[in-house]
C-alpha cells in the first residue's frame, strides 16, 4: 500500500500540475507537486524502512489486469522487495530535493507549472520502472523515462542546441530499446511468461535452451543476456551508446542531476540486477558486461580530464562511474553495483546541484576557464562541491569509498582474464577521476577571477531552496557509505537483500572479495590521493604545466578534447549515409509511393467521371440498361449457375 | 381441332399486331393496332374458357384505356420524326438485347416441366358456378386483403390525379373551375333563354341572350359561358 | 381467418382517409399543417398498434406478422415520422402546403407495412404497388417546378418497367411451381431437384424488380434524377423508409421462400452488391449536387446492405436490419439538415453552399460532420457498427473477395464525404443560411445524437435484429 501511494503519488502532482497548471497558477503547481513527492517519499522511505528492519514481508501489489491476450498476460503489478524499496526510496529522496532545489534554480523560468509536471512524471515513470513486476511493466517504465528525458532535455526548446540533444538522446536510446524489446519477447518465447516469478522459477528448466540464427546455435540465455546488456547500454550511456549524454546537459541542471545522474541513467544497471538470477546462467554476457563497463569508465574518465564544460565534465564521470557499476554486475557483484548505484546517486545529484549552484551564481557561465576565485563568496557550494569530489575520488571515508573499492576488489575477485581487465580500467580511471574533479575544483573556484567584473559583482549564494537539498545531498554523500556498506555488501548481505537478488550457487564473489590482497584494497585509494595531488600540482602549483602538456601532445589532447572523435565517426559512418539515404528514400517516396494512391486519385476521378456519363438523363437510356442488366443476370445465371 | 387452329390464329395476330404497336409509324395506328392485341388476347381467354376476364380486358382495356391513349396521342402535339430517329438509334441494342433474352428464354423453357406438386395445389373446378360468380367468391373471400389493398392503390392514384392536376384552390387561378352540379341541374330554360321575337331575315343567333345564372361565378367573357356550361 | 394480424395497417388505412376528409372537407384555408400533425399522430399510434398486436399468418396466408415484419414495420414508421416532420417547414416555404402531402407519405407508409409483412408474391406486389405509386406522385408533387415533374414522370415509367420486370418473374415462379405463397415454395423448393431453370430465371426477374426498388445497380439509373428532381423531403423520405421496406422485401423473399436456392441466387446478389457499392463510391466524386451524391451514397449504402443478404445466414439478416437502423437515422439528419439550406428563403443544394458553414452555424456543421463521417464508416459512429455487422456476417460465409471490395469502396467514398467536411472547415465561408425551424434542429440534433451515441448502447438494437432474424429463419 504505501509503495502504491509512493509510485502513484508523483502521477497524480504531474497531472494537476500538467492539465490545471496555466489554471491554477505557478506557485499551486509547485506546491502540489512538492506535497505529493514529499508524502511519495515518506510513503518510500517507510517502505524500505519497513521491509529491511521491520516486519513487511516481501510480496506482489496487483494494481489491475493490463493486458491478456491469448496466452500472453501482464498485470499492472509493484513488486515489493528489497531491491525496487531501496530504488523507490532512492528515487522518491532524490528527486524531491530536486524538486525542491527547481524552486530556485528555475524561479526566473516562463512555463514552471511545465517543468514541474514534466519532473514528476519522470519520476512516476522511474518508480513504475523499479517496481515492475514483469518486463512489459518495466518497459512502460523504461520508455517513460525516456519520453520525460526528452521532455526534459528539450524543455527550452527554443534552443536549437537543446532541441538537437533531446532529439539525440531519443533516437540512440531507441537503439538500446531494440534489444531490450528483442530481449523481452525472446524471454517469453522461451519461458511463456514476463512475469519475473514465472522466469526465475522457469530457469533451470531451459538452461540448455539454444536459439538457432544465422546457421549457429546460441545459448539462448548468452542472447538474452547480450539483448537485455544493449537496452541497458543505450539507458546508461555506455561505450558505444554514450553519445547522447554529455549532450543531454543541454537540459536544465536539476535534470541532469535527477534523470543523467542518480536515476534514469543507473536504469540499466538496475535492469542487470533485477535480472540477475537469469544472468549468473550466462557467463558469457556478462564477459561482456564486464568489458563494455570497464572500457566505458577508462573512456570517459580519459575524456573528462580535457572537457571545460563543468557539466560535461560531471556528464563524463557519471558515464565513467556507469561502466564501475556494469564492471561490479558483470563479475556477479550485484550487490555491489547496486551499493555503488545507491552513492553515486547522492554524490552525484550533489554535484551537478552544486555544479548548478555555480552556474547559477555565475549568471549562466558554464566554462570552467571563465570561472575561478570564487570560492569565498559561495562558501556553502564550495563545500558541497568538496565534500561531493571526495566521494567521487573514493576517498575514505566518504560514500564512494566504500563502493569503488568494493567494485574493484570484486574486479580483482573474480580471477577472470576480462576480471582482471576490468580491475586496471578501473584502477586507472580511479586515478583520473580525482585527478578532473580537482580539476574542476580547482578551476571553478580557486586562482585568479576569469569572468568579467560584471559577473564577479553579482556571484552570490544561491537561496535557502537550493542550498537545503545541497546539504541534505551532501549528508547524504558522507553517510550512506559507511553505514550501509556491511549491511548491502557485507558477510550477511542476504539478510539485507532477502530474495531479491538471486545468485547461483557457484557465485560466492562476495566471499571471495574478503580475501584479497591489502595491497588490492589500497590501490585505488592511493591512486586518488595521487591523482589529487597531481591535479593540484598542475592547476594550483604550476598552472603553465597543462598547457604546455597539451602543447606537446598535440595528437592526444585533440584526441582527448574531441571525446575520442565518436560524435564524428558516427557522423561519417552512420548519420551521413543515413541521411544520404533518407534523401533517396525521399525522392522515392515523392516519386513512386505518392505517385500510387495519386495515380489512383486520378483514376478514380477519371472514372467517376466516365461513370456519371452514363447518366444522361434519357428515360430510354435508363430502361435500356435495366433491360441489359436483366439480361446480363439471367446469362450469368445460365452460363454460370 | 378447331380450337387449336383458332389458338393459333389468334395468338400469331396478336403478337403481329403487338410488333405493329412498337413498329408502326403513325402512333395512331399504334394504338389501334393495340386495340387490335387486346381483342385477340381476349379470344385467346375466351378459348381458355374464361369468359368473364375476356369481357373485362374488352371493356376495361379497349373501351377505356385504348381509347384513352387515342385521345392522348391525337391531343399532344409528337415530332414523329425525332420519334423515328430515336427508335432507329436504339434499334440495333434493343433488338440484340430482344433476341438474346429471346434465345435464353427459349433455353430455358424448353426444359418445362410442370412441379410435382402443382396437381395438389390446383383447386378443383367449380363447374356449378359460372366464371364471374367463382372469382366474386374468391374476391371477397380468400383474397379480400388484396382486394381492399387495390381500392387503396385506386384511392392514391385518385389522389395523385387530383393533386397533379386540380388548380382551383389557389386564388388567383383561373384555369379551372368548380362545377356546382345542384345549380347546374336545377337550372331551368327560362333562366338560361330569352325568347325574343325578331324579324325572320336577321341574324340567326343575334336572339339568343346568355344569362348569367350561377353564383359565385363572375363571367368576364359571356361569349365563354358555352364552354362553361356543357360542364367537364 | 385471422384477421386481426392486419390491425396495424387497416387502423392506418382508415386513419388515412379520416385525415383526407378533414383535409378536404375542412373550411380552413390551410389544412397542411393540421394534417401533417395528426399523420405524425396517426403513425406513432400505429407503432404503438405494432408493438401490441398478435403475430400470425392470416388473409388466407396472404399476409404474416412475425417479428422480422414488427421489427421492419417499426424502422419503416420511424422513418416516415422523420420524414413528415421534415417536409412540414419546406413545404410552407416552398409553395406546397398541400393536405395531400402528408396523406400520400401515410398510403405510401401502408404499402410498405403490406411490403414487409407479405407472404406471398400477390400481396408482395400489391404492397409494392401502393407505395411506389404514392411516391409517384410525390416525387412530382411540385407540380410548376419543371424539375419535380421529370423526376415524377421518370420514375413512373421507369417504375413501371421495374413491375413489368417483377410480375413477368413472379408468372414465372408461379408457372413453374404452381404457387405464389412463400410457404408453399419454400416447401417445393427444399427438394433442389424442383429448382428448374425457368423457375430460376423468374427469381432473377423478381430480383431485378426488387433491385429497381432499393436502386442497386445496374437498375439504379433513376435514382440520381429522382433524388435532384423531387422535392427535398419527398427525397428524404424516399432515401429511408422505402429503402428499409424494399430491403426487407428483398430480403424476405431471397431467404424465406428461395432460401434452399441460396447457391444460386448468391452469385447474383454478389454481383449486384459489388456493383452498388463501387458505383456508389465513384460516382460521387465528381458531384457538385449534394442530393445527387446523396442519391450515389444510397446507392452505395444499399451494396452495403446487400452485402449481408449475400451472406444469406441469419447473421447477415442481422448485420442488414442494424445496418438499416443506422442508415435510416443518420440519413434523416443529414437530409434534415440540406433542407436547412436555405438562403433568402430559397432552397440551395450546392456543395460549395457549405462553404465556411463552421462559422456561420457551428451546430449544423458538427451535426453534419457526425452523419459524414457515419456514412464514410468511420469508428465508433453508426455506420462503422452496420459496416462491421455486415462484412462479419459476409467473411463467416466465406465471401472474402465482397467484403474486400466492399472495405476498398468505402474507403474511396470516404474521400467524398471528407471532401464536405472539408469544404464546411477550410473554404471560404459563403453567406449564412436563414433561420433553421425547429423541427429541423430536432430532426438533424437526435440523428446526430444517434449517431454518435449509438456505440455505447447498440445491445438493444442488436438483440432486436437478432430476435427478428431469427424470426425470419424460424
Amino acid at each position: 500500500m504505501l509503495l502504491a501511494v509512493a509510485v502513484l503519488a508523483p502521477l497524480f502532482g504531474s497531472m494537476i500540475a500538467g492539465l490545471l497548471g496555466r489554471a491554477i497558477g505557478d506557485r499551486a503547481a509547485q506546491a502540489v507537486t512538492i506535497l505529493c513527492m514529499l508524502l511519495a517519499s515518506v510513503c518510500g522511505v517507510s517502505a524500505f524502512v519497513s521491509l529491511v528492519y521491520g516486519s513487511a514481508t516481501p510480496g506482489v501489489v496487483v494494481l489491475g489486469e493490463w493486458v491478456s491476450a491469448g496466452e500472453f498476460h501482464a498485470n499492472w503489478a509493484l513488486r515489493y522487495d528489497t531491491l525496487s524499496a531501496v530504488m523507490v526510496a532512492m528515487v522518491t529522496c532524490v528527486a524531491t530535493l530536486i524538486h525542491i532545489y527547481s524552486i530556485g534554480y528555475m524561479s526566473h523560468d516562463k512555463s514552471i507549472a511545465r517543468f514541474f509536471s514534466y519532473l514528476s512524471l519522470f519520476t512516476f515513470a522511474m518508480l513504475a520502472l523499479v517496481t515492475a513486476d514483469n518486463l512489459l511493466q518495466l518497459f512502460f517504465g523504461w520508455e517513460g523515462v525516456g519520453l520525460a528525458s526528452y521532455l526534459l532535455i528539450g524543455f527550452w526548446y527554443d534552443r536549437p542546441a537543446a532541441r538537437a540533444a533531446a532529439m539525440k538522446a531519443f533516437v540512440v536510446n531507441r537503439i538500446g530499446d531494440l534489444g531490450f524489446a528483442a530481449g523481452i519477447a525472446l524471454i517469453f518465447f522461451i519461458f511463456g511468461s514476463i512475469e519475473f516469478s514465472t522466469i526465475f522459477a522457469g530457469l533451470s528448466q531451459h538452461v540448455n535452451d539454444v536459439y538457432h540464427v544465422l546457421g549457429t546455435d546460441f545459448r539462448a540465455y548468452e542472447v538474452i543476456g547480450i539483448l537485455l546488456f544493449i537496452g541497458a547500454m543505450g539507458k546508461s550511456a555506455q561505450l558505444g551508446l554514450h553519445v547522447w549524454l554529455p549532450d543531454a546537459m543541454e537540459g536544465p541542471t536539476p535534470v541532469s542531476a535527477l534523470i543523467h545522474a542518480a536515476t534514469m541513467v543507473t536504469a540499466g544497471v538496475f535492469l542487470m540486477s533485477r535480472m540477475s538470477p537469469l544472468l549468473d546462467f550466462a557467463p558469457g554476457a556478462m564477459h561482456f558486461v564486464t568489458f563494455m563497463g570497464a572500457s566505458t569508465a577508462l573512456f570517459a574518465a580519459t575524456v573528462a580530464c580535457t572537457q571545460n564544460d563543468i557539466k560535461r565534465v560531471i556528464a563524463y564521470s557519471t558515464c565513467s562511474q556507469l561502466g564501475y557499476m556494469f564492471v561490479a554486475a558483470g563479475v556477479g557483484a550485484y550487490q555491489v553495483s547496486m551499493f555503488h548505484l545507491l552513492t553515486h546517486a547522492f554524490f552525484k545529484a550533489l554535484l551537478f546541484l552544486g555544479a548548478g549552484s555555480v552556474i547559477h551564481a555565475m549568471s549562466n557561465e558554464q566554462d570552467m576557464r571563465k570561472m575561478g576565485g570564487i570560492w569565498k563568496m559561495i562558501p556553502l557550494t564550495y563545500v558541497a562541491m568538496w565534500i561531493g569530489n571526495l566521494a567521487l575520488a573514493g576517498v575514505p571515508p566518504f560514500a564512494g569509498y566504500f563502493s569503488k573499492d568494493a567494485i574493484l576488489e570484486a574486479a580483482w575477485a573474480s580471477h577472470s582474464l576480462v576480471g582482471h581487465y576490468g580491475f586496471w580500467c578501473c584502477l586507472i580511471a580511479a586515478f583520473l577521476t580525482a585527478f578532473y574533479s580537482w580539476r574542476l575544483l580547482i578551476m571553478t573556484f580557486h586562482g585568479a577571477p576569469r569572468a568579467d567584473h560584471h559577473t564577479m559583482e553579482h556571484v552570490h549564494e544561491s537561496p535557502w531552496a537550493m542550498t537545503v537539498p545541497l546539504i541534505l545531498l551532501a549528508a547524504g554523500a558522507v553517510l550512506t557509505g559507511f553505514s550501509f556498506a556491511d549491511q548491502i555488501i557485507g558477510e550477511d548481505w542476504h539478510a539485507f537483500w532477502g530474495d531479491a537478488i538471486g545468485v547461483a550457487a557457484s557465485n560466492h564473489i562476495l566471499a571471495d572479495m574478503a580475501a584479497v590482497p591489502a595491497v588490492v584494497s589500497m590501490a585505488p585509494t592511493v591512486l586518488g590521493l595521487l591523482g589529487i595531488a597531481t591535479a593540484y600540482a598542475f592547476y594550483m602549483v604550476w598552472p603553465a604545466i597543462p598547457g604546455r602538456l597539451a602543447a606537446s601532445l598535440p595528437g592526444l589532447y585533440r584526441f582527448l578534447l574531441n571525446k575520442w572523435y565518436f560524435d564524428e565517426l558516427y557522423d561519417a559512418t552512420i548519420v551521413q549515409p543515413a541521411s544520404r539515404l533518407a534523401r533517396r528514400l525521399w525522392r522515392i517516396d515523392g516519386e513512386v509511393i505518392d505517385g500510387m494512391p495519386n495515380g489512383v486519385a486520378r483514376l478514380t476521378a477519371d472514372g467517376s467521371s466516365q461513370i456519371v456519363k452514363l447518366q444522361t438523363g434519357s428515360i430510354a437510356n435508363y430502361a435500356f440498361a435495366m433491360l441489359i442488366g436483366v439480361v446480363a443476370l439471367v446469362s450469368l445465371y445460365l452460363i454460370v449457375g | 381441332m378447331i380450337a387449336t387452329a383458332a389458338f393459333y390464329v389468334f395468338a400469331a395476330i396478336l403478337i403481329a399486331s403487338a410488333a405493329m404497336v412498337v413498329s408502326a409509324r403513325n402512333p395512331v395506328h399504334a394504338v389501334l393496332f393495340l386495340i387490335l392485341a387486346f381483342f385477340n388476347a381476349a379470344a385467346l381467354f375466351l378459348l381458355l374458357g374464361a369468359e368473364f376476364l375476356a369481357m373485362i380486358l374488352v371493356i376495361v382495356y379497349v373501351g377505356a384505356v385504348a381509347v384513352l391513349f387515342l385521345f392522348v396521342v391525337m391531343m399532344l402535339d409528337i415530332n414523329f420524326a425525332e420519334m423515328r430517329e430515336g427508335f432507329q438509334r436504339y434499334l440495333p441494342v434493343g433488338a440484340a438485347i430482344g433476341v438474346v433474352l429471346l434465345v435464353e428464354l427459349a433455353a430455358v423453357l424448353t426444359g418445362w416441366k410442370f412441379a410435382p406438386g402443382i396437381a395438389t395445389t390446383r383447386a378443383a373446378p367449380m363447374s356449378a358456378l359460372t366464371n364471374t360468380a367463382q372469382l366474386g367468391r374468391l374476391i371477397y373471400t380468400d383474397y379480400i386483403f388484396l382486394f381492399q389493398v387495390s381500392g387503396l392503390v385506386l384511392l392514391v392514384a385518385m389522389i395523385g390525379a387530383i393533386v397533379l392536376t386540380l388548380r382551383d384552390r389557389r386564388p388567383s387561378a383561373t384555369i379551372s373551375r368548380r362545377q356546382n352540379i345542384a345549380v347546374q341541374i336545377a337550372r331551368t330554360s327560362a333562366d338560361t333563354m330569352v325568347m325574343m321575337d325578331v324579324p325572320t331575315r336577321g341574324p340567326t343567333m343575334a336572339h339568343i341572350k346568355p344569362l348569367v345564372t350561377e353564383p359565385g361565378e363572375e363571367l368576364a367573357d359571356p361569349i365563354d359561358t358555352h364552354a362553361h356550361h356543357g360542364g367537364h | 381467418m385471422n384477421w386481426t394480424v392486419a390491425i396495424p395497417e387497416i387502423a392506418l388505412a382508415c386513419l388515412g382517409m379520416a385525415i383526407l376528409m378533414f383535409g378536404v372537407l375542412s373550411k380552413a384555408r390551410n389544412t397542411f399543417h393540421i394534417c401533417s400533425l395528426m399523420t405524425v399522430g396517426a403513425l406513432v399510434l400505429t407503432a404503438a398498434l405494432v408493438l401490441s398486436s398478435n403475430g400470425g399468418l392470416g388473409y388466407n396466408g396472404l399476409f404474416l406478422a412475425d417479428s422480422y415484419a414488427m421489427f421492419a414495420k417499426l424502422l419503416v414508421l420511424a422513418a416516415a415520422v422523420l420524414g413528415v416532420i421534415v417536409s412540414i417547414d419546406y413545404n410552407e416555404h416552398n409553395d406546397l402546403r398541400r393536405f395531400e402531402f402528408p396523406v400520400l407519405m401515410l398510403y405510401a407508409t401502408v404499402g410498405m407495412m403490406i411490403m414487409v409483412s407479405a407472404s406471398n408474391l400477390m400481396s408482395l406486389y400489391m404492397g409494392l404497388e401502393l407505395q411506389s405509386l404514392s411516391i409517384y406522385v410525390l416525387a412530382a408533387f411540385a407540380r410548376d417546378d419543371l424539375r419535380s415533374s421529370e423526376a415524377g414522370l421518370k420514375y413512373f415509367v421507369l417504375g413501371a418497367l421495374a413491375s413489368g420486370l417483377l410480375l413477368y418473374g413472379i408468372s414465372l415462379i408461379y408457372g413453374f411451381s404452381g404457387s405464389m405463397a412463400f410457404d408453399q415454395l419454400a416447401l417445393v423448393l427444399s427438394d433442389s431437384s424442383h429448382a428448374s431453370p425457368g423457375l430460376i430465371v423468374g427469381i432473377v426477374f423478381v430480383v431485378a424488380g426488387l433491385a429497381f426498388k432499393i436502386s442497386a445497380v445496374p437498375f439504379h439509373m433513376w435514382t440520381p434524377d429522382v433524388y435532384e428532381g423531387a422535392p427535398t423531403p419527398v427525397t428524404a423520405f424516399m432515401a429511408t423508409a422505402p429503402k428499409v421496406a424494399a430491403v426487407a422485401l428483398f430480403v424476405r423473399v431471397m431467404i424465406s421462400p428461395f432460401g434452399h436456392l441460396l447457391a444460386q441466387w448468391q452469385q447474383l446478389i454478389v454481383l449486384i452488391a459489388m456493383a452498388s457499392m463501387v458505383l456508389g463510391a465513384f460516382a460521387a466524386i465528381g458531384q457538385s449536387n449534394i442530393k445527387r451524391l446523396m442519391a450515389y451514397s444510397s446507392i452505395g449504402h444499399m451494396g452495403y446492405i446487400l452485402v449481408g443478404l449475400a451472406a444469406g445466414t441469419q447473421q447477415g439478416v442481422r448485420g442488414v436490419l442494424i445496418y438499416l437502423v443506422t442508415y435510416v437515422f443518420t440519413n434523416a439528419g443529414m437530409f434534415a439538415c440540406i433542407i436547412a439550406m436555405r438562403r433568402r428563403g430559397r432552397a440551395v443544394e450546392r456543395i460549395a453552399d457549405l462553404g465556411g458553414l463552421w462559422r456561420s452555424d457551428p451546430g449544423m456543421a458538427a451535426a453534419l460532420t457526425i452523419f459524414l463521417f457515419s456514412m464514410a464508416g468511420l469508428p465508433p459512429f453508426s455506420g462503422f457498427i452496420g459496416k462491421y455487422f455486415v462484412f462479419g456476417a459476409a467473411m463467416q460465409s466465406g465471401l472474402v473477395t465482397l467484403a474486400v471490395v466492399g472495405v476498398l469502396a468505402s474507403a474511396v467514398s470516404a474521400y467524398y464525404y471528407i471532401r464536405i467536411i472539408k469544404v464546411m472547415y477550410f473554404d471560404a465561408p459563403e453567406p449564412a443560411f436563414d433561420v433553421r425551424p425547429a423541427s429541423l434542429s430536432i430532426v438533424a440534433g437526435a440523428g446526430a445524437l444517434f449517431t454518435l451515441i449509438f456505440f455505447l448502447f447498440p445491445a438493444p438494437v442488436v438483440a432486436a435484429a437478432e430476435a427478428a432474424a431469427k424470426g425470419l429463419f424460424g
